[in-house]
Formats: structure tokens, sequence, C-alpha cells
């Protein structure tokens, strides 16, 4: 072997020790997520100007799946201990991951952190129970009702709708399926589970009460509501194929096959890039209560995770809901301002100007209110799927399967001892 | 061959070809963009399998599922076979309550094992890991049973030859045993492999990092993720599924014979 | 090559270090280490677990008695996922069997044609079942499938296969009998052609018609495998879960929430491990029920072997 090969060799293996040392001197913070095409691709930017002023952290993102697949790959972790760092969780989900002491207590970071006075008090508080502080919103929403201009016009609904009431609503998805049902078109989308909410709490109730815990799913107002979101499917004027699958019913408005949808304004942008100046916003209904749920997610931190990375992926939890950051995010995605200096930043000011409705959610904030988060809150998220097919596809009463499901759910509730 | 014959050749390879039919239309579609498949033309890309392999890492499935199966099908006729050969060749106390264990394994579904198996390897700190995949794969009842009423009918004083001339039981095991055994075990090797090829319960519980998962795993994603925005990306899941049958396809043309010998006398267990 | 691995493990390899006696338990010892640990020792855990209260995450596993089971047998979910089990059996096996019968009959003939259609007939039975689950979601998707295209070619209107209860489990009901054909043609096969001929050729010469001698000769010959694929096919059917968690995960409206899905469902959806365990052991006891079955059967020695 040649003399310079040896060198050369050399020098390769010292360049290669050089940069392990330097990885090494990096700490990794893994972090979970459920943001995948368009808002995916505003996360990573988020992630890239991170790792930009901080080169010591690596912040190692993986898409896991929406906020249900998060919530059961985080749980099956814990007996294997092969958790994340950081995880996104949903504002309603993570009481039961607090309650087992899984997550780690963000109270005394976030109470040194400039960051705390920053936060909109509507943001701040979802991560809070009783004193602690167990996430730190990242993206926060409330549901809005998109509608679809030039179906609705088509329709003979010319200029802004009425969409405020239940009532309003139907008649206005019956004149699209009647007129526009042959070409495949359906009045509405499948609420998807986060409208449901909103359309019970539009309706005067709640499915838990946030500040006693009491289990309201039996509540005569929330089978009201459970009534009329089940008539739009069995009387045909949103397709099953939503109430199987809820993205389905998203994917249709999006593909210009639906005439309304209730959604998360985190869908605010992806619309608005499928459906162009067609695409109308408007707040939820008031049937008779103007009432919002706040939804989306904060991000929190594993107390299983050591301390130095602990530390890194506060970091990287700051930074996130910071002006900088959150302005970028509200701007591609539609998800609410949760900082209030996002909102003068020039990309969030370009977006407010040039986005018309993108305001439609900040602008619902003053009746919006938190929803309960006690462990139970994961039980019952997951099984009202269930409960919703069978309502929707005609296969239960509404009556019957919500006060079993409320029964259900108080017996799971006394279980986990909440 | 008579015309009557062919004519029912051409009949049979009709038959074939519709009862196949999604299969193959899927194949064909995978050749095909998006765009075209929406709107009813016939654009040919290679660019699906460029994306699966590409962005959604199917090079690395496909990677994990060979590996994955290669080892359970080595280590399980490895135990399978010197337990086969034990249980057919020596008479020692407790023999027929072992094998009666082994062949009772056939009769409990993996399902049931499921959550315990679960937290023994969580215990073990093995999920996540390709021990993890393997290890509760290994144990095959059925192959070992398969291969005792094998190696029972091999005839003994071939046995007898051989420790006359002073071998241990396990060259005989490994120099008469097993090259007489040969058919037996190749037809219980691809039993495991294709079993393992397509396992997906386990994977699915055993497995959360992506660079561990096998083909089912990731095809079972990537079709649940809905990729493309809006509608679903039905070419480039149909590429997917394509590079997760395609071995198997390849294999079967091969082996077709031993295939379905092993199923047959899987049949008389 | 091989024989020098083998010899280095011959020195290495405890076997004949030690008495002769202590041989052959050396040889199954792997094997039924891998038993003990993996099925029958986890047998026991499941029984244990299924006394106990626990989700993954709380320290403890506090024993509540019979408690999960209660919980189990009163709830709608479960006997919604019996009912929907022994639906799916009680549709498919006969149709399987029906099916394969039929065809059986035709291609036992050892001509190139049977040969074609045997492979053809097989190849479902050994293909991922992700992959035809997948295919098979858009054979069946509302909007784009190749189902609605062919009613819609017919003039008929389209069809809601996997958003309607009903029609869901008829298409997994159809897919899993798609799948699984082939592996019961080739069982009938086998069996047919040990029917001897003798008994064929002297219906023929009774004059019997076609139709007859199936029924009369064939049919009755047969019983011992057509007994085989009953059993094989009715615990296949307890068990079936790939297809339903990649098309429907148990929906519409819990249409296709067979026992091994809730099993997966309360387990590593709900995180109920206690309740998961007790229905596992539910699940155990009756496939234990059905195995038995089998094993009398073939113990009985009524199967042909070929």
């Amino acid at each position: 072997m040649s003399r310079k090969l040896h060198t050369s060799i050399a020098a390769s293996l010292l360049v290669l020790a050089v940069s392990a040392t330097a990885a090494q001197a990096q700490t990794t913070v893994t972090f979970w997520h459920s943001f995948n095409n368009a808002n995916g691709r505003a996360l990573d930017e988020i992630v890239a100007n991170f790792e930009a002023v901080h080169p010591e952290i690596n912040i190692e993102a993986e898409y896991v799946g929406n906020y249900n697949d998060i919530v059961a790959r985080l749980q099956a972790a814990i007996p294997a201990n092969r958790g994340p760092d950081a995880v996104i969780l949903e504002v309603t989900r993570y009481g039961l991951f607090a309650d087992a002491g899984v997550l780690a207590d963000l109270t005394p970071y976030f109470d040194a952190d400039p960051l705390k006075d920053e936060l909109y008090d509507y943001a701040r508080q979802i991560g809070v129970i009783g004193e602690k502080n167990f996430i730190v919103p990242f993206n926060s929403s409330t549901p809005v009702l998109y509608y679809n201009k030039d179906v609705l016009a088509r329709a003979g609904i010319e200029g802004e709708p009425d969409l405020k009431t239940f009532d309003a609503i139907t008649t206005a998805a019956r004149s699209v399926n009647e007129t526009l049902g042959a070409e495949g078109i359906t009045g509405i989308a499948a609420p998807g589970q986060f409208a449901r909410w909103g359309l019970v709490m539009a309706n005067g109730s709640d499915l838990i009460d946030p500040m006693s815990g009491e289990i309201l799913l039996d509540d005569p107002k929330t089978l009201e509501a459970y009534e009329w979101m089940a008539s739009l499917v069995t009387e045909g004027l949103a397709s099953a194929d939503g109430v199987t699958e809820e993205d389905n019913g998203r994917d249709a408005f999006l593909a210009g096959k639906v005439g309304i949808m209730m959604n998360s304004t985190g869908n605010y942008v992806g619309s608005r890039s499928a459906l162009g100046d067609k695409l109308g916003v408007l707040p939820m209904p008031c049937n008779p209560d103007c009432a919002v749920p706040i939804g989306g997610a904060g991000i929190g931190i594993m107390a299983t995770s050591q301390q130095d990375v602990q530390d890194a992926a506060y970091e990287f939890v700051s930074y996130a809901a910071s002006p900088e950051a959150n302005a970028i995010w509200f701007a591609a995605t539609g998800y609410l301002p949760i900082n209030k200096n996002s909102a003068e930043l020039p990309v969030a000011a370009d977006a407010l100007a040039s986005q018309p409705g993108i305001d439609v959610a900040i602008n619902s904030l003053p009746h919006a209110h938190g929803r309960a988060r006690t462990p139970v809150v994961t039980w019952m998220r997951t099984t009202e799927y269930d409960m919703w097919q069978a309502m929707a596809l005609g296969q239960r009463p509404v009556a019957e399967t919500m006060t079993q499901f409320a029964a259900d759910t108080r017996a799971e509730a006394a279980r986990l001892g909440n | 061959m008579k015309l009557k014959d062919k004519g029912l050749s051409a009949l049979a390879i009709a038959a074939g070809i519709v009862f196949l039919s999604p299969v193959l239309y899927s194949i064909w579609m995978s050749f095909q963009t998006a765009q075209s498949y929406y709107t009813g033309g016939f654009e040919p890309t290679l660019g699906n399998y460029a994306t699966a392999i590409g962005q959604y890492n199917f090079a690395r499935y496909l990677f994990n599922s060979l590996l994955v199966s290669g080892l359970v099908t080595i280590a399980g006729l490895a135990v399978a076979t010197t337990a086969a050969f034990a249980f057919a060749r020596f008479d020692f106390k407790g023999r027929d309550l072992l094998f009666g264990l082994v062949v009772a394994t056939l009769m409990i579904p993996s399902h049931i094992t499921l959550i315990p198996n679960y937290l023994t390897l969580a215990r073990a700190g093995l999920l996540d890991t390709y021990a993890g995949l393997v290890l509760p794969a290994i144990s095959n009842g059925f192959a070992a049973f398969f291969l005792r009423q094998y190696i029972r009918g091999i005839p003994k004083a071939l046995d007898e030859a051989a420790y006359m001339d002073g071998a241990t039981p396990l060259q005989v095991l490994w120099r008469v045993i097993v090259p007489i055994s040969r058919p037996a075990i190749f037809s219980m090797g691809l039993y495991i492999f294709l079993g393992e090829w397509n396992n997906y319960i386990w994977p699915l519980v055993a497995v959360g990092k992506q660079d561990l998962y096998t083909l089912q795993l990731g095809l079972a994603r990537l079709y649940s993720i809905n990729p493309g925005e809006g509608l679903i990306d039905w070419p480039l899941v149909m590429a997917a599924s394509t590079i997760t049958i395609l071995p198997v396809l390849f294999g079967f043309f091969l082996v077709e014979r031993h295939l379905v010998r092993g199923i047959t006398m899987g049949a008389v267990k | 090559m091989f024989d020098q691995a083998v010899g280095d493990v011959h020195c290495r390899f405890p076997v004949e270090a030690m008495s002769p006696k202590l041989t052959p338990y050396l040889l199954v010892a792997p094997l039924l280490a891998f038993i003990a640990v993996f099925t029958y020792i986890p047998i026991f855990t499941s029984i244990d677990l299924s006394f106990r209260s626990w989700n993954f995450m709380s320290p403890d596993m506090p024993f509540v008695g019979l408690d999960n089971y209660a919980r189990l047998l009163g709830s709608q979910s479960f006997w919604n996922s019996m009912s929907v089990t022994t639906i799916f059996a009680v549709v498919s096996v006969p149709l399987r069997l029906a099916l394969a019968l039929a065809i059986a009959s035709y291609l036992k003939r050892e001509a190139a044609s049977s040969r074609v259609l045997r492979g053809a007939l097989f190849l479902p039975t050994i293909t991922s079942t992700v992959s035809i689950a997948v295919v098979f979601s858009w054979v069946f998707s509302t909007d784009y499938g190749l189902a609605n295209a062919f009613l819609s070619a017919l003039g008929l209107g389209k069809m809601p296969w996997l958003q309607d209860p009903t029609l869901a489990l008829l298409v997994l009901i159809l897919i899993n009998t798609w799948k699984q054909l082939g592996y019961d043609v080739i069982i009938y096969i086998a069996g047919l052609q040990a029917v001897p001929q003798e008994l064929y050729d002297a219906a023929a010469i009774d004059g019997g018609k076609r139709w007859q001698v199936f029924r009369r000769v064939t049919v009755p010959l047969i019983m011992p495998t057509t007994y085989f694929l009953l059993v094989v096919s009715v615990i296949e059917a307890f068990q079936v879960f790939t297809i339903i968690n990649v098309m429907t995960r148990g929906g519409p409206a819990g249409a296709t929430d067979m026992l091994v899905h809730l099993l997966y469902r309360t387990g590593f959806v709900l995180f109920d491990i206690g309740t998961g365990s007790a229905l596992a052991v539910i699940l155990f006891a009756l496939l234990i029920v059905l195995a038995l079955l089998k094993s009398r059967i073939v113990g009985s020695k009524v199967h042909y072997e070929a």
C-alpha cells in the first residue's frame, strides 16, 4: 500500500473521529408529532430554524400518525421504556399521562421562561392541570365552518350563506344534495370528533364538564346535538365515507365534492390551497350558544428522559411557541396564533392580509372554552368513535347509545379513580 | 397436445387471470402516474417505485423483511430439526409428554400470547429490535412435528451404520439425517419463511421505530396515512404493495411443488 | 464448508461430552425453551393478568377478581364481536368448502390446464394479507374502485361497500374466501386423489350419471377431508385480524369487529390489559374446544393419508 494512501486513510479516520466527537457533544431529543403534508413541512422548517440557533441540540422528529396514534404508541411504550423525549399531545388527552407521572412537570421551566407572559391566556391555560404545567401549547385551534362558495352558489345559495343554526345548515346541505347530488356532490361532510364536540357545546352542553368533571354524555342537550349530527348522515346529506374515516370527509371537501365542512382551523391553509377563492370560512353555528372548544396540542416532555435531554427538549418546546416559530406556523397552517407577538411579524401579518378567513378562528376566541382533560377523557374519546359510527350509520338509536356510553364512561372514570 | 386440451388450457389461463385480476391490475396500476390514474389515461412511470423506496423507505423495509424472515427460518429449522431428531430416534423418559407439549402448540393461536409476549420483551428491553421480532417466532411446533414424522420414515440402519463408524449423535444428524431429509426441511423452510414474511400482528405491536418496519407494517402504514394530499395516491400504494408481494411471487414460481407438498402433508397433521 | 462448521460445533457443543442419557434432552432443549417462554408461560401470565386491573402505566396491578370477566360478558362489544365472528364463520365456511370441492373435482385431473388453474388459485394463499387488504380496499372503495366501476358499467348505482355494516362484513368474507380457496382446493384434490379409482369405475359401470357419482360416491368418501377443512376454517375464522385491521378497523359501527380484533383493540388501543387478557383466556378456551374437535377427527384416522 502506498504511503499516500496510508496518509489519506489516516486523514479520513481523523475526520471521522472529530466528527464523531462533535456528534457526541450534541444532545439528541427525539420528538413524536402528528403533522404530515403541508403542516409537516412547516414543522420541519421550525425544527431546522431551531437547530440553526442551537447547533448543540439535534431534534429527531418523527411523524407518528394522528393524535390517537400518538396516544396509543406512547401508552404502549411505557412498559418498554421506549418513549420519545418530547411528544405532541392533544389538549384533552394528556391528563392520563400527567396523572400517571409519565410527563415531566414543566412548571419550573415555564415559570422561569419569559414565554409565559407572551402567551395568550387561552393558550397558556390548556397546559395546566391543577397547579402544574404539563404541556406547552404549540398548535391551538378552534373548529370553524368551511364552505365551498362555488358549490353553494350552484345550489342557489348566493353571497354569504346563513349557516348560524343547525336548521339553517340542514336546509343549505339539502339544497346542495337536491341540485348537485347527481354529480356526486354532497351537502356536508360528516363532522369529525372535534367538530362534534364543538356542536355539542354550541347546543349548550358539553361531553364532560371541564370544571366539575361531571359526565354530560347523556345530557338532553348532548343527545339533541347527536340526534342532529346523526341525521345529517342518515338523511344522506353527509356521506358515510366520512363516518368510517374522518379524513375522507375532509378529503372530499378538498376535492370540491362537498358543500360544507366543520373542522379545525388547522385545515385552513390546506383547504385554501386546494380550493383557492372558492373557500369561504364562517364561525361555527350558535344553536343558540356561541361556544367553541379550544383544540390542538402542546408539547410535553417525558419524565424518564435524562435531565440534560429534558433541558434541551424544553429549549425546543419554548422555541416552538416563540413569536418567530409561531408566526411561521400560523401562516403555513391556519392554526391560531398562541404568542401575542407573532401577529406583528411580517410573515403572520402577510397571511392575515392575504388569506381571507384565516382570522375567523381568531375572532371566535372570545367564546372559546377549554375542555376537560381528566384521565378518562382519553378512553372516552377513543370509544366515542365507535358510538358515533353506530348512531350515524343508523345501527343504534342515539338516546340508547349515549345513555349506555355515559354509564360506561362513569364506570371507567371510577376505575381510573377520578 | 390435442386441440381440446389446448382450448382447455387457454380457458384455464383466462380463468386464472380473472381470478387474480385485482392483484394483476394493482401491479399494472403501480406503473402509472397518479395524475393519469385519476384522469383515466395511462402514462407509464417508475416514479411510484422511486417514491416508495426514496421517500417511504421501502428498500429498508424489504431488507428488514428478508433479514427477519431469514433469521426466523434458519433458527426455526435448526431447533425444529434437532428436536425432531431426538423425538424420532431416542427413547427417553418423558418423551411422549414433551412431544405432546410441542404438538399442542399447534392448537394455541399466537394471538392469545400477544399481551404477555409484549410484556416479556418489554422487560427484556427487546422491543424495537430485530431480536424482538425474531425470538417469539422461532419455535414452530408444526415443523418439529412434520420433521419427526419424516425422520421416522428413514431406515434406522443408516444411523446405526454411522454409529458403528464411531459417529456422535450430532454427526449422525448432520451427515445422515439432514441430507436425506433435505426435501422435508426445504418444504418446512418455505413454510416458515412465508409465514414470517406475511406476519403482521406481532410486528405491529413489537415495533414502533420505522427503521425496523417490515414490509407488511410499512405497507399498512403507507396506506393508513393516506399519501397524496386530498385524493389517495393509489398508484404509489400499489407500487408499495407490489414490492411487498413480488419476492413471494418469484419464489412461488420456483418452488410451487414443494409448497404444495408441505401444505398437503400439513393436512394430515 | 458446512462440515467444517459442524466440526467446530462438535468441539464446543456439550452433547457428546455428557452421558448419552442426556443427549436427547439437550437436543430438544432449545425448542422447548422457546415454547416455554413464548407459548406456555404466557398462557399463565394471561390468566393472571385477567384477574388484575392495569393500563400499562400504573405502577401496581391490583387484583380485581372476576371484574374483568364480568365487564367483558356484560359489554355490548363482546357479544357484538361474538356474533360477528359467528356470522363470519357460518357464512364463509360452507361457501369456501362448496366452492373448493366443486373446483377440486374438476381440477384433480393431471392436465396442464388444471395445473395452471391450481397455481392461480393457490397464489393468494401465500400472498401477503396486508397487500391483499390494500388491493381490495381499492377494489371496494366507493368512488374509484373496480367493484363500483363494474356496477356502473352494468348501469347500476354505486354501492358503499365498506361503509355499510352488512356489506362490509360480506366483503371481508368474500376476500377471505378468495384468499383461502386455493388451500381448500389443494387439500380436496389430495383427498380426491386418494379415493380409489375402482369405486368410480364401479359407479360408472352401474350407469351412474356424473352428478349422481359425485353425490353418491365422491361426497361421502371425501367426508373426512370435509370435516378436517371445516374445523380448520372455523378455527381460522376465529383468528381473522389482518384484513380487518387494514381495511375496516372493526367498523363500520363494529360490524367487522371480530374477536382477535377486539382483543387487539382492548389491549393495544384502549390499554385495558385486564379485560384484554380475560378475552384472550375466553378465546383460548373456545379454540381449545375447536382444536380438540379437530384432533378427535384426525385422531380417528378418517382422513386419507395421500
